[in-house]
């Protein structure tokens, strides 16, 4: 026969708690529907408890299986993947949670609760939500702990103290298996498919069409430096060349007939000779440092020029910059080590330099006049970029985050007619010239400043920047034409959140939150924790893991690796065996003699020495011998004494042994009265 | 063999004793199948944290295997320090049931969602509070005549989590008796004051006169007492006979017929409890062993107990 084991009364609230608080996050995450569902189910579950309804049929829960499974289907188009799967398992746990009788479903329940609570995880990774799963977590164990605990006089709230507890305990240990657990290579791919808009640089520019700039304050990247970051004017963030130009937009492009491995080596295969040289000529000064990236949904990294990773994950590119494997859809973290003499190593032959000269046949006549008469005048290279920038510094430029559209020829309205817009304008206008006085010249966007924070850079939106590099004297090298235009922009950055609030109408909330210094101190101190956060738990990989063992022990080998895991693991397990199973010392269990013990003491501080094995009265009469003065006091607390300990059985309540210890604290402090008195 | 072998090794190192505390040499703890489950599911949330590059999928996981290594150290104190003690024991017929009582001792900890059982029966569940004390009576089946030694009591909890099994193999120092079962003879085998061998009245009752009240004491015949006095609110008192000049029976095994040791021995213990019924004193005489005259339920279970124990040592 088989006996049911009914979920014990004190055990079923945790359990409909942590249904809850598990569920609660897909209401945000999931379908519409899985909110109804949820619903139904407490509503239904309330009633079976209360016998207002009867235990639904295998019918019906074969109806409500198959009816989730459908608008699972209905809302996703499939029933795998991240999306579909935590939607499915989350409103199998809510009716598991229908069919509830005995401890068994209870068991099968809780262990799908598990499985929520990494679901919540898939697509919330702050801090505030693993506290959250944390909570959860702590409802499921309480769960746990009430079913097995059938006795009927066990109270509640002891299960959530349990599982509290146990869950404390299990932290140093589980910190330990975080930090030294290998980390194995994913076993096959998974990407979330989040329809996130894609924020930040975009892969072409249309100085044109758009006529404003992102204002957003959102974050892009964050930067540490080992050692101290290079000064703003220096800190280019490299992300993406564009060498081809249409007449309106430029775009990334790579010369006719070049594959693949001729412009990005990703570590894989045979290192090509461009790759090869440009690792020979990375010798000098370097910058050593980590990129924290927020998801942008695209595959371009950012670095200051020329970065050289472990390529695990990434790839470097011909134009020197940075490509991820897979696009960034989560933070994503990596080491870069930039070797600005490195830039030396590059050539620029036939087509490459061809593609890096191109123009469109016709349009813009104006810009290439002048171009041509400026190469009449300065064959030297180094002369014309001097006078193109003289230019811009001379001519009434005006640097703007509202520039007005233009149509047609958008270099020459630029350059003849408006002269005003913001960096695109001018890269793209100072691009186009060099290109047309014979000299090659690309865009690169990226992000330029930082802001300081603790001891990391924030790189915002509102730090995206587009710039010029032309090829002089053998090497690719920065022009900033917007510098030469707006100096202090590229000093202080863009942001100076002043000209970030009057030039943005639309980000209100920010604005207001960064004229207030109380709150800005708190947002950056909300993303100082953030970026710890992102640092060393979310971005903890591999390498961080190699780093830090190499760093622990000396170096990353299997045996060391297993040795210290193992070794590590049983020192928490020996620490927090001493902590749950040490004896409790042998104190006096009775709260009244805990009383008396600290009276005692108290006097033996004061220079009065009492036997423990004396009465109450005994007390109070050495007391009255000693300090004459405070004998009513002890007087008054030995009555009291007397009048808890023998009235009745057991222990005085709470509140009548407070009223003791004030007595006690009474005549306490009364002795010291009396002593500075003396 | 393996079993017999296993036996040895338990009664080497867990001996029997009147009282046993439970520690680490005792205490045997193993993952139970919802354990394995749990883990399971850890090392799925694992590969789902590798797979989806998702560290804090990661440390769900390693925070639920924390927790079951956690979850081992408080299941063995939930069953380390218990004390437990032999009680007092309640012999039964053979083919019948026994009890004996475990009594629970808690010290310095709680020990909680406690199962005990014999090893073949069903559990009782009980938790014992810190400083306090609790008894179980435990029944055992009763198969042959004699005092009968339970088996090991096998104390179990999975408490807190469930995820894990600690037990213990108890062996206590107790024991009760198994009498013998009741074979209904037409023969009394006895020899009586009026040396008659057949009981003649024994069905009839009465038969003795009636000589006055006097106050209960524990250990009188409850078929003795003064009912009707008791519901009018006279209180508990016991009915009192001339004891009749023919009443003082001796049973004796010798005059049983010829028959096995265990049928005689059946056929003596249905005429004590016929006598005891009818509040007939009587004695027993046992080859090597003797009860003297006496009557009531004291009479009657030193009797049984006699019966029991004939025969086997101790």
């Amino acid at each position: 026969m088989a006996r049911i084991y009914q979920v014990p009364s004190h055990a079923r609230l945790w359990l409909t708690l942590a249904i809850i608080a598990a569920s609660l996050p897909q209401f945000q995450d999931g379908p519409w529907w899985q909110a109804l569902l949820l619903l139904v189910v407490l509503g239904w579950r309330a009633l079976l408890d209360h016998q207002r309804l009867a235990q639904p049929g295998r019918l019906v829960r074969l109806g409500l299986l198959l009816a989730t499974v459908g608008a699972t289907f209905y809302s996703y188009g499939r029933l795998h993947g991240p999306e579909a799967g935590s939607a499915l398992i989350t409103s199998l746990f809510a009716l598991k949670y229908l069919e509830l009788v005995g401890k068994r479903d209870a068991y099968v329940l809780i262990v799908l609760g598990y499985f929520v609570c990494a679901t919540i995880l898939l697509f919330h990774r702050g801090p505030l939500a693993a506290l959250y799963v944390l909570g959860c977590l702590t409802l499921l164990t309480a769960s746990l702990a009430g079913i097995n605990y059938s006795d009927t006089h066990a109270r509640r709230r002891q299960h959530l103290t349990v599982a509290a507890a146990m869950l404390l305990q299990a932290l140093p240990l589980a910190l330990v298996l975080f930090v030294l657990v290998p980390r194995v290579a994913p076993l096959w791919n998974m990407q979330l498919d989040s329809g996130q808009a894609r924020t930040g640089m975009s892969d072409s520019m249309s100085p044109g069409q758009v006529s404003r700039l992102t204002e957003s304050s959102e974050l892009a990247f964050r930067v540490q430096f080992d050692g101290s970051p290079p000064p703003p004017e220096q800190r280019y963030w490299r992300g993406l060349t564009y060498s081809y130009f249409d007449g309106g937009t430029w775009r990334q492009a790579r010369p006719p007939g070049w594959g693949d491995t001729d412009t990005l080596y990703n570590g894989r295969g045979p290192q090509p000779p461009w790759y090869r040289d440009l690792r020979a000529a990375a010798r000098g000064p370097a910058w050593e440092y980590r990129v924290i990236m927020e998801p942008s949904q695209q595959r371009w990294l950012y670095a200051l020029a020329v970065p050289f990773t472990n390529l695990d994950g990434q790839g470097l590119a011909r134009d020197l910059r940075l490509v991820a494997d897979n696009p960034v859809s989560g933070s994503y973290s990596y080491r870069v080590r930039s070797v600005p003499a490195a830039a030396e190593g590059v050539t620029l032959n036939g087509p490459e330099r061809r593609l890096m000269l191109d123009l469109p046949a016709r349009g813009n006549q104006r810009a290439r006049d002048l171009a041509a008469s400026w190469r009449q005048r300065y064959p030297d290279d180094d002369d014309l970029v001097r006078v193109a920038l003289r230019y811009f510094r001379e001519q009434p430029f005006h640097y703007t985050l509202e520039p007005p559209r233009l149509a047609g020829d958008t270099v020459d309205g630029f350059l003849f007619n408006t002269r005003r817009g913001f960096c695109e304008h001018y890269a793209s206008g100072f691009t186009f010239l060099m290109r047309a006085a014979g000299i090659p010249a690309r865009v690169v966007a990226g992000y330029q400043g930082g802001e300081r924070n603790g001891d990391y850079l924030q790189i915002r939106q509102y730090d995206a920047h587009a710039w010029s590099e032309v090829w002089l004297n053998g090497r690719w090298q920065r022009v900033d034409p917007t510098a030469a235009v707006a100096p202090e922009r590229i000093e202080l950055g863009l942001r100076g959140l002043v000209e970030q609030r009057a030039d943005s109408g639309g980000d209100a909330v920010t604005g207001a939150l960064g004229r207030l210094p109380v709150l800005f101190r708190l947002r950056q101190w909300m993303d100082y924790v953030d970026f710890n956060w992102q640092k060393w738990v979310l971005g903890y990989r591999q390498e961080d893991q190699r780093a830090l063992i190499e760093r622990l022990l000396g170096a990353f080998t299997p045996t060391r690796v297993a040795l210290a895991l193992v070794g590590a693991v049983l020192l928490v397990c020996a620490a927090l065996a001493v902590v749950i199973l040490a004896r409790r010392r042998d104190d006096p269990a009775r709260p009244l003699e805990r009383e008396f013990g600290r009276l005692r003491r108290g006097l033996a501080r004061r220079g009065l020495d009492v036997s423990a094995c004396h009465s109450a009265a005994a007390l109070e009469a050495a007391v009255g011998r000693r300090w004459p003065g405070s004998a009513a006091r002890a007087g008054h607390w030995r009555r009291y004494f007397e009048y808890l300990a023998y009235r009745r059985d057991g222990d005085p309540p709470r509140a009548e042994l407070h009223q003791l210890g004030r007595r006690r604290r009474a005549l306490l402090s009364g002795l010291n009265a009396g002593a500075d008195r003396a | 063999m393996v079993k017999n072998a296993w036996q040895r090794w338990l009664d080497r190192r867990l001996p029997r004793a009147r009282q046993v505390r439970l520690d680490q040499r005792r205490i045997f703890i193993l993952p139970t199948g919802y354990g394995l489950l749990y883990l399971t599911v850890a090392v799925l949330l694992f590969f789902g944290g590798i797979n989806y590059e998702n560290n804090l999928i990661l440390a769900l996981c390693f925070l639920m295997v924390s927790l079951f290594l956690v979850a081992i150290l408080h299941t063995f104190r939930n069953l380390s320090g218990l004390m437990l003690r032999a009680g007092g024991g309640r012999s039964g017929f053979v083919g019948g049931q026994g009890s004996l009582e475990v009594v629970l001792i808690a010290r310095r900890r709680p020990h909680r969602a406690l199962w005990l059982r014999w090893l073949d029966q069903a559990a009782q569940e009980t938790s014992v509070e810190p400083g306090e004390e609790t008894s179980l009576w435990l029944n055992l089946p009763l198969r042959r005549r004699g005092p009968v030694l339970p088996p090991r009591l096998r104390v179990e909890s999975r408490y807190p989590l469930g995820l894990l099994r600690a037990w213990s193999l108890v062996a206590l120092d107790q024991e009760c008796l198994a009498w013998p079962r009741p074979l209904e003879s037409a023969d009394c085998p006895a020899e009586g004051g009026d040396r008659e061998r057949r009981v003649a009245r024994a069905g009839q009752s009465g038969s003795e006169e009636f000589r006055g009240l006097r106050g209960y004491v524990p250990g009188d015949s409850l078929s003795q007492v003064d009912w009707k006095g008791y519901a009018r609110g006279r209180g508990l008192n016991v009915k009192l006979f001339e004891e009749p000049a023919s009443g003082r029976l001796w049973l004796r095994y010798d005059r049983t017929e010829e028959r096995p040791l265990e049928q005689r021995l059946s056929i003596l213990c249905y005429w004590v409890l016929r006598l005891s019924r009818e509040n007939r004193p009587f004695a027993l005489v046992l080859p090597g062993a003797e009860l003297a005259p006496g009557q009531g339920d004291e009479q009657r279970l030193r009797a049984l107990d006699l019966l029991a124990r004939h025969g086997k040592e101790g």
